[in-house]
């Protein structure tokens, strides 16, 4: 009684089926893409070591799956969007800042 | 756990679920058999190989003696260390069809060389098995036709969803899991059965599906990745990187002669480096040049290694060229990226290993298999006491003929391929393209059967194909070896003997799966697309 009053409460989050998706295949790819190059980077011998640049590859596809899967647990699709958005905005300006320094 | 998450996830993993799990089913089938795809390509290559005519010690004689009646051979062949029925000779090669950059697809000729009898040396084209293959591309595209690449860029897909699939499910079951875990609880509520065995399936292979999933993502996109990556991280210097520290990349020939240490110098050499590695095959680059290389593989169970070993080593004076991939001696990052492959492939710790994956891939297929199960049982229209047994739904109907065309086709398929193996051999011209055939031909009938009889009945009738087609297997081995006329053949090592017992056994549990289901259809719950009493056919209003 009180939990689903308190259910209620906290409002259920929004299935948003086809934005939730989205964010998950499009930022979410972006996202994995923006860690494995900084993985590349920040890990031991850089993105020269030899054949690193395979475990880099790899590294793709649990950081995808991860945000795909997990994707649905935002309250609402405009807040996966928001935080997948700006967890991109962030790892990329880190990868710029990678190139650079490097450079 | 909220309530409302719980829900949300319960139809991710249902929509992931239902759009992968036919494929998965396929894959994970003939991904089980493909761990013995060796046993198989020996037990379906006839016999006749000249392996053993020229020991190690005899080589450098072969050698030279091909080169110098086929000189182009130098710049590429295989020495084969430890030969089976499969390995047609001593001394084997790929000759192009046209000269110029590789085409796709493009097929080329197996050639073999060996010493006879009499000393003379025997050069003659070959007709590898392709059976093993075959099944492997099933694997890989699970039966998408068409190009490779669009095959396994499906299964990439597949697996994203499987992925997702895998996340959804635990989440789902995490409130519940204590208390679900060890209870398979059989009886009445053949539903919560059902799921009990799909949940425990799930669980405790969830490491051997993780891995199943994610590698199956990096095989059917690597290409993608690469390219993105190429651009964003490298600065299109991958190809760079690439050919850096690959074994596979041999030294460029410098057009000056020199005298090759003799193949088994150069085996005694990598013993004394590791004496675990047991070497397979040893690949010539440029043979008879100053730069001449020599890519020696071999497997090590102990180590988790990419499918094999591989040590380029000089083919002049036996020294280390590139040992990036050899056990012991991989660098952190090349032993982590072969210990993927190795996770997927099943490809360390030997036999046992091999026979684990075989059951979890087993496991797996069931896993795709119930959960479609749960998706007709939980939509199914019950009876009310002393009510005669409703009309299923279409969706539920077509669902049931669907997974057991899809399913039982496969494996039909598959056991009906093997089976012919022997008979096509030397019999038609493209044995690849009958192999091919045959598998679509039963697995499109299976489907369109069970479309036909819906799933019930079909499921009874493809069983017992399934049995019948799996008992030819060893019943060819049987007939070649009472009737030699035959021109059909039985090999006697372990590793042949091995495919038809396991085909045996396969027989006798397509048979009692068939009796269970035929028992199910005629005597079980009349209210529900596995029985008899309401279902003619899907079409059927």
């Amino acid at each position: 009684m009180n939990a689903a009053r308190l259910e209620t409460r906290r409002a259920a989050i929004r299935p948003d089926w086809w934005s939730k998706t989205l964010a998950g295949v499009l930022a979410g790819f972006a996202l994995a893409f923006a860690l494995s190059g900084l993985f590349a980077f920040l890990t031991a011998g850089g993105p020269a070591a030899p054949n690193k640049f395979q475990v880099t590859m790899w590294f793709v596809a649990p950081a995808w799956m991860a945000a795909l899967s997990l994707c649905f647990l935002f309250r609402s699709g405009l807040r996966a969007w928001l935080w997948l958005g700006g967890a991109n905005v962030v790892a990329w300006a880190a990868l710029y800042l990678c190139h650079r320094v490097a450079a | 756990m909220r309530t409302d998450v719980i829900r949300i996830y319960k139809e991710v993993h249902t929509w992931t679920a239902i759009l992968a799990g036919l494929a998965l089913f396929v894959a994970f089938y003939a991904g089980a058999i493909t761990m013995f795809k060796e046993p198989l390509a020996r037990w379906a290559t006839p016999p006749g190989t000249r392996v053993h005519e020229v020991p190690l010690e005899r080589t450098p004689e072969l050698m030279a003696r091909t080169i110098e009646a086929r000189p182009e051979v130098a710049q590429q062949f295989t020495l084969v260390v430890d030969g089976h029925e499969a390995t047609p000779a001593r001394l084997v090669w790929f000759q192009r069809g046209q000269v110029g950059a590789a085409v796709r697809g493009e097929v080329p000729q197996v050639w073999s060389a060996s010493i006879d009898g009499s000393g003379a040396l025997q050069l003659r084209p070959e007709q590898p098995s392709q059976l093993a293959e075959l099944v492997d591309v099933l694997h890989r595209t699970a039966g998408i036709p068409g190009d490779m690449d669009i095959g396994m860029g499906f299964m990439g897909i597949v697996s994203a969803l499987y992925a997702v699939a895998l996340v959804s499910g635990v989440i789902v079951l995490l409130p519940t899991l204590i208390k679900d875990f060890f209870a398979v609880r059989l009886g009445k509520n053949l539903k919560r059965m059902w799921l009990d065995a799909h949940n425990v399936v799930g669980i405790v292979s969830l490491p051997f599906h993780l891995i199943m999933a994610l590698s199956g993502v990096v095989f059917g996109m690597h290409d993608l990745f690469y390219d993105a990556q190429n651009e964003l991280i490298y600065r299109e210097e991958l190809p760079q990187y690439f050919r850096a520290h690959s074994p596979f990349v041999p030294p460029p020939a410098r057009s000056e002669p020199a005298a090759m240490m003799p193949p088994r110098q150069l085996l005694d050499l990598v013993h004394a480096r590791a004496p675990g590695f047991a070497p397979t095959s040893m690949t010539y680059q440029h043979a008879g040049d100053t730069a001449a290389s020599v890519l020696v593989r071999g497997t090590e169970p102990s180590y988790l290694l990419r499918t094999q070993g591989y040590l380029l080593m000089s083919a002049v004076d036996g020294s280390v060229l590139n040992s990036y991939y050899f056990p012991g001696e991989r660098n952190s990052w090349t032993a982590l990226a072969s210990s993927f492959f190795s996770l997927h492939f099943g490809s360390f710790g030997g036999l046992s290993v091999r026979w684990s994956y075989f059951f979890l891939g087993l496991a797996g297929a069931f896993l795709f298999y119930s959960g479609n199960l749960l998706w007709i049982e939980s939509r199914r229209r019950t009876a009310r006491r002393d009510q005669p047994a409703p009309e299923q739904r279409r969706s539920t109907r077509l669902m049931a003929a669907g997974t057991v065309g899809v399913c039982l086709g496969c494996i039909c398929g598959i056991s009906g391929t093997i089976a012919a193996a022997k008979w096509l051999q030397g019999r038609v011209d493209n044995v690849a393209v009958w192999h091919m055939g045959l598998y679509y031909a039963v697995f499109l009938g299976s489907v369109g059967w069970s479309f036909l009889r819906g799933g019930a009945q079909a499921a009874v009738h493809l069983l017992w194909l399934a049995s019948v087609f799996t008992l030819a297997i060893p019943l060819t081995t049987l007939l070649a070896w009472v009737f030699p006329s035959l021109g059909l053949w039985a090999h006697t090592s372990a590793a042949a003997l091995s495919v038809d017992l396991s085909a045996a056994i396969g027989c006798l549990c397509f048979s009692w799966m068939a009796l269970a289901t035929a028992r199910r259809v005629r005597h079980g719950p009349a209210d529900s697309v596995w029985s008899a009493h309401t279902v003619t056919g899907p079409g059927r209003a």
